[in-house]
């Protein structure tokens, strides 16, 4: 299927550049699996960090530092050993895509009637607001907003709002400028997941329901 | 240097012609013959392949100046951004059979690196390891062809040359968006824009952006 939603310019900048948070950064890396358009532009951004890193003035070096770089690489193997040990994680009914591997993944848990939800945490940033959502065919989430940047990338089913249908690959960047009461199709259950980017708050109803439960 | 001052106008001029620049080497000031990409990509090679010291000395030497300067650019202390410079330099030699040309230039993946190191270190205060849902050395191995190799090396020149097309405030808006965790705000100020003002001007840069890359890949 074509993919129809991607990750903004600005997106893609903050993550070639290593300024996006933990949270939007796995939802957008979960998109890239799964689109090549998107894995080009994010490698012409990083050459764009490549190029600036060529024309930075060169800075001065303490005289020992090489020396000392030497003496640490002395007895170290030369490939580093691959941590990569995947994480338990709970049947949740899907495959998780690649880059939720090392996540950690909660089981689903009842957030409102045909609505769940499973909280994905992340290795070295214990406060990103990351999560798996699940919608029953034809369910309509509460109307909200946000205070910041939410990112939602489909994993399976489909979803529609104000501005679109959203399929499987397809991510959907919502500021504070959209107010959407999105409505799961109505052929198959839904799972996405979202992540609310710093500080970002939902507004409304949603933002009351999960607050409590969520703990954002 | 005074690379982390605000005096940054100066800097960006400075970095418009790397090629005058000129670096204190024993004690003489001798001009700096700048490795071409091609060049980067067979000393990687050689110290993947034959943990070839020579190699790994001038990549050194080529690189670790450039990665503090950027640190430092990017708010570390001269101490930590030496520090971090030396994590960088030992991650390119421990890492180097993963460098695969056929996906970027040397360039591009030691700033990945130094992008990922500097990430760590700045959420160190409370973590222990950070997961890179982008680490370079994150994918399966796939050799590149020739051809791989020919397109990524004119992708290289073809973004030098579209930084440098870009206009002055255009460049500024990119470079800050690499430099800074805040951009918006460090825009505003450096062009002396109303914040509100700011997100349709990088939008536009990006647009520029976007087409000097899809035309000139």
């Amino acid at each position: 299927m074509t993919i129809a939603h991607h990750p903004s310019d600005e997106t893609l900048l903050r993550l070639a550049a290593g300024t996006l948070g933990a949270g939007p950064a796995l939802v957008v890396a979960v998109h890239l699996e799964g689109c090549a358009a998107c894995r080009e532009r994010l490698a012409g951004l990083e050459a764009v960090g490549g190029a600036i890193l060529h024309e930075m003035p060169p800075a001065p070096l303490s005289a020992d530092l090489f020396g000392r770089t030497m003496e640490r690489l002395e007895g170290m193997p030369p490939t580093p050993v691959q941590d990569r040990v995947p994480k338990r994680q709970p049947a949740l009914g899907i495959d998780l895509p690649r880059a939720m591997r090392r996540c950690d993944v909660g089981p689903w848990r009842w957030l409102g009637p045909g609505f769940k939800w499973s909280k994905v945490g992340i290795a070295g940033d214990p406060e990103a607001k990351v999560m798996l959502l699940k919608g029953r065919a034809g369910l309509h989430l509460p109307a909200h907003g946000h205070t910041g940047l939410e990112f939602m990338q489909v994993l399976s089913g489909s979803l529609s709002d104000e501005r679109g249908q959203y399929f499987p690959g397809d991510l959907d960047e919502a500021d504070d400028q959209v107010d959407h009461r999105p409505v799961v199709g109505q052929d198959s259950d839904c799972v996405c997941l979202a992540a609310l980017e710093g500080d970002t708050r939902l507004h409304g109803w949603l933002g009351r329901l999960l607050r409590p439960i969520v703990g954002f | 240097m005074d690379a982390a001052g605000p005096h940054l106008p100066d800097r960006l001029a400075e970095q418009v012609r790397p090629e005058a620049r000129l670096i204190v080497l024993n004690g003489a000031r001798q001009k700096e013959v700048l490795p071409s990409p091609e060049e980067l990509t067979r000393l990687l090679e050689a110290v993947a392949q034959a943990r070839d010291r020579n190699a790994f000395a001038r990549l050194f030497a080529y690189f670790a100046p450039r990665v503090k300067s950027f640190l430092i650019r990017s708010g570390l202390t001269d101490a930590v951004a030496e520090e971090v410079t030396q994590e960088v330099m030992i991650a390119v030699w421990r890492k180097a059979s993963y460098f695969d040309p056929g996906r970027g230039g040397a360039s591009t993946w030691v700033f990945t690196i130094a992008r990922n190191r500097r990430i760590d270190r700045l959420r160190r205060s409370r973590l222990r390891t950070t997961d890179h849902f982008l680490d370079p050395s994150d994918e399966p191995d796939t050799p590149p062809s020739g051809e791989d190799i020919a397109l990524m090396t004119e992708r290289e020149k073809g973004v030098r040359k579209a930084l440098a097309t870009l206009s002055s405030e255009q460049a500024t808006i990119v470079r800050l968006s690499f430099f800074s965790e805040k951009p918006h705000a460090e825009i505003a100020r450096e062009l002396g824009i109303p914040l509100g003002t700011v997100k349709s001007r990088v939008r536009l840069a990006l647009n520029r952006l976007r087409t000097l890359l899809d035309n000139d890949p």
